[in-house]
């Protein structure tokens, strides 16, 4: 299964108190579902804020959820979906010893979370255009509701966050290029690119929750 | 020579390895040098680095209770302003709680004697765990940029919506602590990683210690509160600097909301502080009272059930703050159900001391003392829990020396008992054990004097976080103060003779205790990789009627592929295992 | 038990498909109109169907040990705890328990 440029390489990468390679690649995949954990929880908080307000408020979501454009939002969902794809793709590419595939895939993840966040800096800047920003500064008339401005604090935070998220996910996969370039990755050690394809999966599954919820209220 | 079924799958040539009794190398004398010191990944060092931070934090935060004491020996103002009163309680309650008491254990004893207690090389991800106390140090240093830019006036709690109209630089602080969060988060992450993957040959999950199994109960807790805490302090950053709102009544928000954010974490962040100190508990009592633990798996699960039921109970710091009565009326039943796993952990310790060959030595006086005083912080913790006497109660003195009694009399004992405990294992050296035992009773006598006035004031109605009082209350507060003097003192004594220790102190054996536990298994302090042989567990920590020699069985060579050269020998280990 | 599982490439593009169909199906149960509370079960079921085929093939939970799943488990039931009990407050702050 190994190819002769892997075997040169193998065995540098275990670190000195794992036994073998597989003890250390299990460790690394636990580690990062732990913080996966953490990464719900971290939503979590603002899951918790969403529901509470929406409880009180309904038929404020209702009518903040028309300004907000469902083609975008389901635009996004699909480039997030494809990112995923590619993403799991990539991980196949790695363990199949493909290192053009694996940078292809990688750079197609990349340019679909710029898609996103473009889509996204196109969706914040028509908000701030109307006068819809957070909390206080709120300044627009269009909604018949006292606490508008508390669903776009919402709003604002959920996705806002979530975009870091990606950021911080375009980042790390500009990383695993420059490391797959220097062919770092191969069958027996592809350990960033599985676990940083978890985290960017997770991203994933947080949007896909975020787009019903926040877009889809009819 | 012995041959011995250590797993049911494959069996073992064992042969053993008795600790080195004059160690030539330990990971002190290698890789020296300050450089060294702040790039190591070895969890020793950390855990030394964290112990050194944790301590000057502790000696902060306790200068600043003195000088809250000193200020209310008279009812009126005598020496520090209102403003900076509010300000140094602030510091003494987040300094304590989020720079002490949350590391204290699992950062820093914790990372030390966690994979000593596995017998591996390390924890599972060594960079990480230096990268946590890096985070720990930023977090430190944006809390003092804002104390020295404005300081905070707000209780450790940050409620809002004071925390977002109030002056100085509340800002700065609640990143700090964010930012510490991870640091928090990261070692859970690592140690629940290594409690699963990198436990010797046969050391199966009921053959690891009790300190562990709290650990992994805390890591459990770290991974799964923190998180709730991050986006609390975010979306409180985000009110101060962009008034979102969502906590913020003049604007829609609902201050009770923050509350519930809040305590989310900060109820389950009490187990955070007080499970370790169960385990340490565990380990200390079944070592000198030379006998098996008394219901391991009832000790370990209650660890694990304090930590499930510390999720449900976090509106009881909120009877009184307008949530809903059908809310109050069911946390305040979950509160009650805490008082079952912790029972069941008084009733396992005590039933370990039963017929027990007791050695009254420092750790175990300090363990004496956690019982005493744990027991009364418990059970007063109960007595808030009930609705209608919290009524009367709440924000009083009353609820100040509760949680000073389990927090100082439950943690800091333990954490001193363990730190006695496990003080010749890190330097390789003892301490004066006279001066050691004068020190607990000085603490202990200093303790009760500082905080059993405040159940009494605080049952009268003396509120809490006030600077000026009525005078009827000035004897508690003068005798709470002359306590906390005697208190300091019997720091300044551990201060002493600690630091005479590492100086010239006597040299440790590997185990004075004579513990059967696997740390004590290699020498005292334990040399850069911790084991030099791979260790063999057949025999659970506290098998006391087992001899000595079946614990210090193990493998030849260290076979964990350590360095370039020895990667062929991973492959005849891994047909071993 | 291992987490070295290979997906083909045929299989992952199959579960990508699954995926924007069932994406297309969330938007389109808008185009009718379900009454209020069962529009949010239908949005928020074929969300967390969406997440348990991200997490099963993509992640390949699948294929992983049990605690990894038992990991994501957990931090849904603890999230569930955070949102019950906050909503035992906020739910009925107006209309207190009635008096005996």
């Amino acid at each position: 299964m190994a190819q002769t440029s892997a075997n040169v390489k193998k065995g540098d990468h275990v670190q000195h108190h794992f036994v073998d390679s597989d003890q250390q690649f299990e460790s690394a995949k636990m580690g990062m579902w732990i913080f996966l954990v953490t990464e719900i929880l971290f939503f979590g908080g603002l899951f918790l804020a969403y529901i509470v307000f929406r409880s009180w408020y309904p038929e404020l979501y209702l009518m903040a959820s028309d300004h907000l454009d469902t083609f975008w939002g389901a635009v996004n969902t699909v480039v997030l979906i494809g990112s995923s794809l590619t993403v799991a793709m990539a991980i196949r590419s790695a363990q199949l010893n493909q290192q053009k595939g694996l940078i292809i895939n990688l750079a197609i993840t990349i340019a679909l979370a710029c898609i996103f966040m473009v889509i996204k800096y196109f969706e914040y800047t028509h908000k701030f255009d109307l006068g819809i920003y957070p909390g206080a500064y709120y300044a627009y008339d269009g909604i018949a509701h006292d606490k508008a401005n508390i669903f776009f604090s919402i709003y604002y935070m959920m996705t806002g966050l979530h975009g870091i998220h990606v950021l911080i996910g375009i980042g790390l996969m500009i990383w695993l290029i420059v490391r797959a370039r220097k062919g770092h990755f191969h069958s027996e050690y592809y350990t960033p690119v599985e676990i940083t394809g978890l985290y960017w999966h997770l991203v994933d599954i947080i949007w896909i929750f975020l787009f019903p919820l926040l877009y889809l209220i009819d | 020579m012995a041959t011995s079924e250590t797993s049911n799958i494959k069996r073992l040539q064992v042969r053993r390895f008795k600790p080195e009794e004059n160690p030539k190398s330990t990971y002190l004398t290698e890789e020296t040098g300050i450089w060294a010191w702040m790039t190591t990944v070895d969890h020793k060092k950390i855990g030394l680095m964290y112990l050194a931070s944790i301590l000057f934090f502790f000696f902060v935060g306790g200068t600043l209770a003195l000088l809250l004491r000193t200020e209310l020996l008279t009812p009126a103002q005598s020496f520090i302003t209102a403003d900076t009163y509010n300000q140094i309680f602030t510091l003494h309650g987040a300094i304590m709680v989020f720079f002490f008491l949350v590391p204290s254990v699992p950062a820093a004893l914790g990372n030390f004697v966690l994979p000593l207690q596995l017998g591996c090389k390390d924890v599972a991800f060594p960079r990480v765990n230096l990268l946590s106390y890096y985070i720990y140090v930023i977090g430190a240093v944006f809390t003092l940029i804002a104390i020295f830019t404005g300081g905070v006036d707000t209780g450790w709690t940050f409620y809002t919506p004071y925390s977002a109209t109030t002056g100085g630089n509340v800002m700065m602080m609640t990143l700090g602590v964010f930012i510490l969060g991870f640091s928090s988060i990261l070692t859970g992450v690592n140690f629940i990683v290594t409690i699963h993957r990198l436990r010797s040959p046969g050391q199966t999950w009921n053959k690891i210690s009790l300190f562990l199994w709290s650990l992994y109960a805390t890591s459990i807790i770290q991974i799964l509160a923190t998180p709730v805490l991050a986006i609390t302090l975010l979306l409180l950053t985000m009110e101060r600097a962009l008034h979102i709102g969502i906590f913020d009544p003049a604007l829609g928000g609902d201050p009770v909301l923050y509350q519930h954010f809040f305590w989310f974490y900060s109820h389950p962040a009490v187990y955070i502080m007080i499970v370790p100190g169960f385990g340490i508990v565990s380990e200390i009592i079944s070592t000198f009272s030379r006998k098996h633990i008394f219901g391991y798996w009832a000790i370990a699960l209650s660890s694990l059930a304090i930590a499930f039921i510390g999720f449900l109970v976090w509106g009881h710091h909120m009877f009184t703050a307008g949530q809903s009565s059908l809310a109050n009326m069911v946390f305040s039943f979950l509160t009650f159900l805490v008082g079952i796993p912790t029972g069941i952990k008084i009733f396992n310790w005590v039933a370990t001391m039963y017929k027990g060959s007791i050695d009254m030595k420092t750790p175990m006086l300090y363990i004496m003392a956690f019982l005493f005083l744990f027991m009364i912080g418990g059970f007063t913790g109960i007595m808030l829990g009930s609705l209608a006497v919290d009524i009367h109660l709440h924000d009083t003195y009353y609820v100040v020396a509760h949680f000073h009694y389990v927090m100082m009399g439950g943690m800091v004992m333990a954490f001193l008992g363990g730190l006695h405990y496990w003080w010749p294992k890190m330097f390789g050296k003892m301490y004066n054990e006279f001066w050691a035992r004068i020190a607990c009773v000085v603490i202990f006598i200093g303790f009760n004097l500082t905080f059993l006035p405040q159940f009494v004031m605080g049952s009268m109605g003396m509120p809490r976080r006030y600077f000026n009082y009525l005078e009827q209350f000035q004897g508690y507060h003068q005798a709470s103060t002359y306590g906390s003097y005697i208190l300091g003192i019997g720091f300044l004594i551990i201060a002493a003779y600690l630091l005479h220790s590492l100086l010239r102190g006597k040299k440790a054996p590997p185990n004075p205790w004579g513990s059967r536990a696997m740390e004590w298994q290699t020498s005292s302090p334990p040399s850069l990789h911790n084991y030099e042989h791979t260790p063999v567990v057949i025999n659970g920590p506290y098998d006391y009627h087992k001899p000595m020699s079946e614990f210090q069985l193990g493998i030849e060579g260290s076979h964990n592929g350590h360095g370039e050269h020895q990667h062929t020998e991973t492959k005849t280990v891994e047909a071993d295992k | 038990m291992s987490g070295h599982h290979i997906s083909s490439a045929k299989f992952l593009w199959g579960v990508g498909i699954v995926l924007l169909v069932l994406t297309f199906i969330t938007v389109a149960v808008t185009w009718i109109e379900i009454p209020s509370p069962w529009n949010v079960v239908v949005a928020i079921a074929i969300a967390v169907v969406k997440a348990a085929v991200v997490a099963m093939f993509f992640m390949n939970l699948w294929w992983d040990t049990k605690f990894n799943i038992l990991l994501l488990v957990m931090s849904i039931i603890f999230f569930m705890i955070l949102v019950g009990i906050t909503l035992l407050d906020t739910l009925y702050r107006t209309d207190p328990i009635p008096s005996f």
